[in-house]
């Protein structure tokens, strides 16, 4: 067990490491010089900055070897647009983007799993179908387009929500008290409703045919048999098992949650990185969008081998083999 | 409109008799929602093909601009968009190019997906090692940072360079499912046959492991479509897709997001339109992949 | 089984507990009649808070509630003589000779570290702005004055080359005193990325708290501001990516006050809300698509296209100005008769400019040779298509709006236009260096000609604000007659409209709108009075009364 976590996680940071390699190469002749392109030059100081880091005129491998070191160092470059290190805008926004996807996390299985439980229990009958074609038009809608109906419903005519930012810049600037962070949750609402519920949709069909395949099962007539009651048996027998392909989707909901973040955060205007990354892009600040794209792409790793992890803890029958996984 | 509904229906009857007459047919139509799905499809393809014939309006007319905004009306059955277009001449026209660029964006990530799951799967070993060890590093950067690096690094990004990438960073999937296939495939008698009468890899990857291995690809297909297509909206909405005037239902939604409030038509139908030909798309893909499935034609 | 009532049990609690915790409100901070907290969303953000190197107006509207003028324009607007400036760092002047102009600065002006506000402060400040490394584009506006010397710690003296109508205002308009001893010793030539620019230190009305980048800026009010305390005792400027979903903030309720509602259903909306008192002004703002008159990166070679005076000319008149207008504008704005802002008083509906005529539009395109001999829609000449690429900045909706129905006009004229859409940064960097055939631009004017329309319009601009390299020795000589030598404001107009009018006939460009502005301010907020050049220079005086706070402007912080 420990071997084969061993060799996973070598295995992930080998993935964030040819990541690493692949975006310099990218960037290196993508852009030519690190000093711009003609038709757009960098301002000198941005420019004399550049070359102490990567050393202009030294061959390409020294200059590998030095943005490797900068890295390992935590030094992402220097934005253009906002005159501070991308390390330090990216970690302000990372927790934003973070506590979007974990709430959006939340709404997904939360409402994923309940939804699949109830369509299991009618399988085949109107209840099983109609939620299941909900769960599919949902599941099919553009993730932004859907924000920006709920948006307009719930925020602008109804007025339930506010119509956009993570907070109230002037009472609650930072969450120090209960009530900010009331007020933090409130603005919260709607941009991981609209994360969730595209998740949930894809979650509920998976979870309906786990619980499908598991309520089949023999332990599941035994403890009928037994006389237990059926929630009883629902909930403390069959899910348990039923639960393990939503392991398997806490990893890939990874790079769905980041995308989905992109095109929530440009909406509701939140405060995260896909936002960052999105202004980066109308600004040509790279340094900031390579930034965000390696920052996302080892959370993407990370998400999948902790769900590896926690696949083989949940599933014996992966610990007694030894391992396995995926490739 | 209505006559595109109807050629649609007709489509699918007539398709629906002819495919029930085999068992995958049959299995193909007992889910509910997939003859639903096929009429939803056959219905924007034809508008998309019928154009010029269905639309009122060219798509980047501006009919009155002193007046933009309409509510809709006979006159507007969708309304006007804040530039005084048609929207519904605009959704017919940018279904050719959503749904142009979906399927040649699948196109491009289902070939070199089935390739390299191919080779992957055939060879084994150090082949499939490396090949899955560079799906792995794919899989790992999330797509729309990936293009959003493109858009950045490449001012004036040619829109078929685009479609290119968003093919080009959508086969690690299906690279996976086809690799499984091939590996079940390879050990099965016909392809040691093929093998004893000195078929080369290539022959007998083509000719033989890959015809049993297309029912996979092809559902995973036609789900990858409707992904494309969300990608493809998602840029447009950035502002980094399809550019003015050419209409794309991404971009419609863009150009109608800031006056939701008081002309929520604009931006509501391209979205409603994307949902349900990916809901549609959906359906049948699931549909699919049950009739295609091996097992249940042994059973 | 016992596990139902528990889980009802919990769920209860915990509804309570919620109840309970949205009922806490914040602690009664702030009260009487210097509290309140105003927050500004703003579309734009500044670049760098130093006035001499930034031409943004945003950035105008933050440093003009941290540093002082000397003396500040009158409600009136008047720009000529001196009756109708307000004193400001100066409490009072006089006139040594026709050319010699002196200030006594106030004794109790203070930076906010503590320091005396003295002579040398404006010297320096005078050095800078005019100082080449430091390339302020205020230079040129102070091309008259010819020295600024200190009598005393409190008394400073300006030279002029001559005497002209508009000497005061250009004495006091454009200076932002600055802190000598502060800025001193930074090297000029890092003015614009220098560590004060983003944490000032004034002595204005409001002092500097905080900038976070991309979200806020925050303003407090200075108690011992010698002009008078002001009432609101925090200003927020909050920043959104574009103007509309800075009005959209507005009518949630999130923000207290925007520049301009920008659109009619705006205008609609906020104007019928009760809690939203509306305040139209005159708009210092006109919009134009200016032609590149030299070649896209060689500035010695004429433009392969709009080197053609009647090339432009036909372009002006095949674009429906009013029809564009309503569609973006509804009623919010006026078809320019030239480059001028509804807030200049020179601005005269009766100027002589192209008429619309898509007739005589493509009569004369076609005599200069574009046809459309291929039957693609587009008219081109010697296998060379008329086609060109307009530049516009992302951050502008109304822009953006406008290349688009602009695309359409040109496009049934027979003219291809692609449009680069680029982020405002790059999009000056390219204006700036003349990296374009077309460009959509829109200029926030003095409120008077004479600074800005020279700088835009003649040879005097190049490198700077004349992006499209302009230059008509005629209208040159007619702007320094009207600036310089008119003997009375009748001659000065007549010269004024002289200039415009031979300008328009060489149709430099498509002068597109005029605004006029309606600014939105809850009404809470009163006392409000915004001066049409620059809506927050009174904002000191606005008050929120006691009985009317509401609890964001109790914040004590």
């Amino acid at each position: 067990m420990v071997a084969w976590l061993v060799r996973r996680l070598a295995a992930s940071i080998a993935i964030v490491f040819a990541v690493v390699t692949i975006t310099f190469f990218v960037v290196h002749f993508a852009h030519g010089t690190p000093c711009g392109t003609a038709d757009r030059p960098l301002p000198p100081e941005v420019c004399r900055q550049l070359c102490r880091r990567f050393g202009c005129d030294k061959p390409l491998w020294v200059q590998y070897v030095k943005y490797l070191t900068a890295l390992a160092h935590g030094d992402l470059g220097e934005s253009f647009g906002l005159h501070r290190p991308v390390a330090d805008a990216l970690a302000d926004a990372i927790p934003n983007t973070f506590t979007l996807a974990l709430a959006a996390l939340l709404v997904d299985f939360a409402l994923g799993l309940a939804l699949g439980i109830y369509q299991a229990v009618r399988a085949g009958r109107f209840g099983d179908v109609a939620v299941g074609n909900v769960a599919l038009l949902v599941n099919s809608m553009p993730v932004f387009w859907l924000g920006l109906v709920l948006l307009l419903v719930f925020g602008q005519w109804l007025r339930w929500f506010p119509v956009g930012g993570p907070n109230n810049p002037v009472l609650c600037p930072h969450v120090d008290s209960p009530y900010c962070l009331l007020d933090f949750l409130w603005h919260l609402t709607l941009p991981a409703l609209t994360l969730g519920l595209v998740g949930a949709a894809a979650t509920a069909r998976y979870q309906r045919a786990a619980m499908l395949d598991v309520i089949r099962q023999d332990y599941v007539w035994t403890a009928r048999a037994k006389g237990l009651r059926e929630r009883r048996v629902l909930l403390v027998h069959a899910l348990r098992n039923a639960l393990l392909p939503i392991i398997t989707l806490f990893g890939l909901a990874f790079p769905f949650l980041f995308t989905g973040a992109v095109l929530i955060e440009t909406v509701f205007a939140w405060p995260g990185m896909g936002r960052l990354a999105v202004n980066a892009i109308l600004q040509r600040d790279y340094p900031v969008v390579t930034g965000a794209a390696l920052l996302t792409s080892a959370m993407v790793v990370l998400g999948n081998l902790i769900a590896d992890a926690l696949y083989a803890v949940a599933d014996p029958r992966i610990r007694v083999r030894g391992g396995g996984g995926s490739a | 409109m209505a006559g595109a509904a109807v050629l649609a229906l007709v489509v699918v009857a007539a398709l629906r008799r002819r495919v029930r007459a085999t068992a995958p047919g049959r299995r193909f139509f007992r889910h509910p929602t997939a003859g639903l799905g096929l009429f939803v499809l056959a219905f924007f393809v034809t508008i998309a093909i019928a154009a010029p014939v269905v639309a009122p309006y060219p798509p980047h007319y501006q009919i009155d601009i002193a007046h933009p905004d309409r509510p809709p009306s006979a006159q507007f059955l969708l309304g006007t968009d804040p530039f005084s277009r048609d929207v519904w001449s605009r959704l017919v026209y940018g279904a050719r190019v959503s749904l142009g660029i979906g399927a040649v964006a699948m196109l491009v990530a289902a070939t070199i997906g089935t390739a390299v799951g191919a080779v992957a799967g055939y060879f084994r070993r150090w082949v499939d090692t490396t090949l899955m060890r560079l799906v792995d590093v794919g899989l790992a950067m999330p797509r729309i940072f990936v293009l959003l690096m493109a858009v950045a690094l490449w001012e004036h990004i040619a829109l078929w360079a685009l479609v290119l990438l968003i093919g080009l960073t959508g086969w690690f999937g299906t690279s996976r499912l086809v690799r499984a296939e091939v590996l079940s495939l390879r050990e099965r008698e016909f392809v040691a046959a093929a093998r004893a009468l000195g078929a080369g890899a290539g022959r007998v990857i083509f000719r033989h492991v890959l015809p049993n291995a297309a029912a996979p690809i092809i559902v995973s297909g036609a789900l990858g479509i409707g992904n494309m297509m969300l990608l493809e909206a998602g840029l447009s909405f950035l502002g980094l897709g399809v550019p003015s005037p050419a209409p794309s239902w991404g971009n419609m939604i863009a150009d109608g997001w800031h006056k939701m409030a008081v002309a929520w038509w604009s931006s509501t139908f391209p979205g409603l339109a994307i949902s349900l030909v990916v809901m549609a798309l959906n359906a049948v893909g699931d549909a699919l992949r049950d009739a295609l499935d091996p097992r249940k034609e042994a059973a | 089984m016992p596990t139902a009532r528990p889980r009802a049990g919990l769920t209860l609690a915990a509804l309570a507990c919620l109840i309970l915790v949205a009922g806490c409100e914040r602690p009664v901070g702030c009260t009487g009649e210097y509290c309140g907290t105003i927050v500004i969303a703003s579309g734009g953000e500044p670049d760098i808070l130093l006035p001499p190197v930034s031409e943004f107006a945003i950035t105008r509207d933050v440093t003009d509630q941290l540093f002082l003028k000397l003396a500040d324009l009158g409600l009136s607007g008047n720009t000529i003589g001196d009756e109708d400036f307000q004193p400001q760092l100066a409490e009072r002047w006089e006139w040594d000779a026709p050319t010699t102009l002196v200030f006594h600065l106030d004794p109790r002006a203070r930076w906010q570290d503590g320091q005396a506000v003295t002579a040398a402060d404006v010297a320096f400040t005078y050095d800078a702005y005019t100082d080449t490394l430091v390339n302020s584009s205020f230079r040129s506006s102070l091309r008259q004055i010819a020295a600024v010397t200190t009598r005393d710690s409190l008394t400073v003296v300006f030279r002029f080359r001559q005497r002209y109508p508009e000497m005061f205002y250009d004495a006091v308009y454009h200076l932002r005193i600055l802190p000598a001893h502060l800025l001193r010793e930074v090297p000029r030539d890092q003015w614009r990325s220098t560590a004060f620019g983003r944490a000032p230190v004034g002595d204005g009305p409001y002092r500097f708290v905080a900038w976070k980048a991309g979200e806020s800026i925050e303003l407090a009010a200075d108690s011992t501001f010698f002009l008078g305390r002001p009432h609101l005792r925090r200003v927020i400027w909050r920043f959104t990516s574009d103007q509309q979903v800075a009005v959209t903030q507005l009518l949630a309720g999130d923000a207290d006050a925007v520049e301009v509602l920008i659109t009619p259903d705006n205008v609609q909306r906020a104007c019928a809300d009760p809690k939203i008192a509306c305040y139209p002004y005159k708009g210092s703002a006109y919009g134009y698509v200016g032609f590149n008159l030299a070649a896209p990166g060689d500035t010695t070679r004429p433009h392969p296209l709009f080197g053609d005076r009647d090339l432009r000319r036909a372009l002006v008149m095949a674009t429906d100005r009013e029809r564009l207008l309503r569609n973006v504008f509804g009623d919010l704005a006026k078809v320019p008769p030239g480059p001028v802002s509804q807030l200049w008083w020179i601005w005269d509906p009766e100027i002589r400019e192209l008429p619309y005529d898509s007739g005589q539009a493509a009569r004369l395109l076609t005599r200069t040779g574009w046809t459309d001999s291929d039957g693609d829609g587009i008219r081109d000449k010697d296998g060379r298509p008329l086609a060109f690429r307009l530049l516009l900045p992302t951050t502008s909706a109304i822009r953006r709006q406008y290349a688009r129905l602009l695309q359409e006009q040109f496009r049934t004229a027979g003219v291809d236009v692609q449009l680069d859409e680029v982020d405002f940064s790059l999009f000056n960097e390219r204006a700036r260096a003349g990296r374009f055939d077309a460009i959509i631009n829109t200029w926030n004017t003095d409120p008077t000609p004479s600074s800005g329309f020279p700088q835009t319009w003649t040879p005097a601009g190049f490198g700077r604000s004349n992006y499209g390299r302009y230059d008509n020795p005629e209208v040159d000589r007619l702007v320094d007659r009207a600036v310089t030598s008119a003997a009375s404001r009748d001659q000065a107009r007549r010269a004024w409209r002289a200039a415009v009018e031979t300008l328009n006939r060489d149709a430099p460009g498509i002068f597109l709108f005029a605004t006029s502005n309606v600014s939105a301010i809850h009404n809470r907020i009163i006392d409000v009075t915004i001066r049409p050049d620059s809506w927050l220079a009174l904002l000191r005086t606005w008050r929120i009364p006691a009985d009317r706070l509401t609890d964001r402007d109790r914040v004590e912080r």
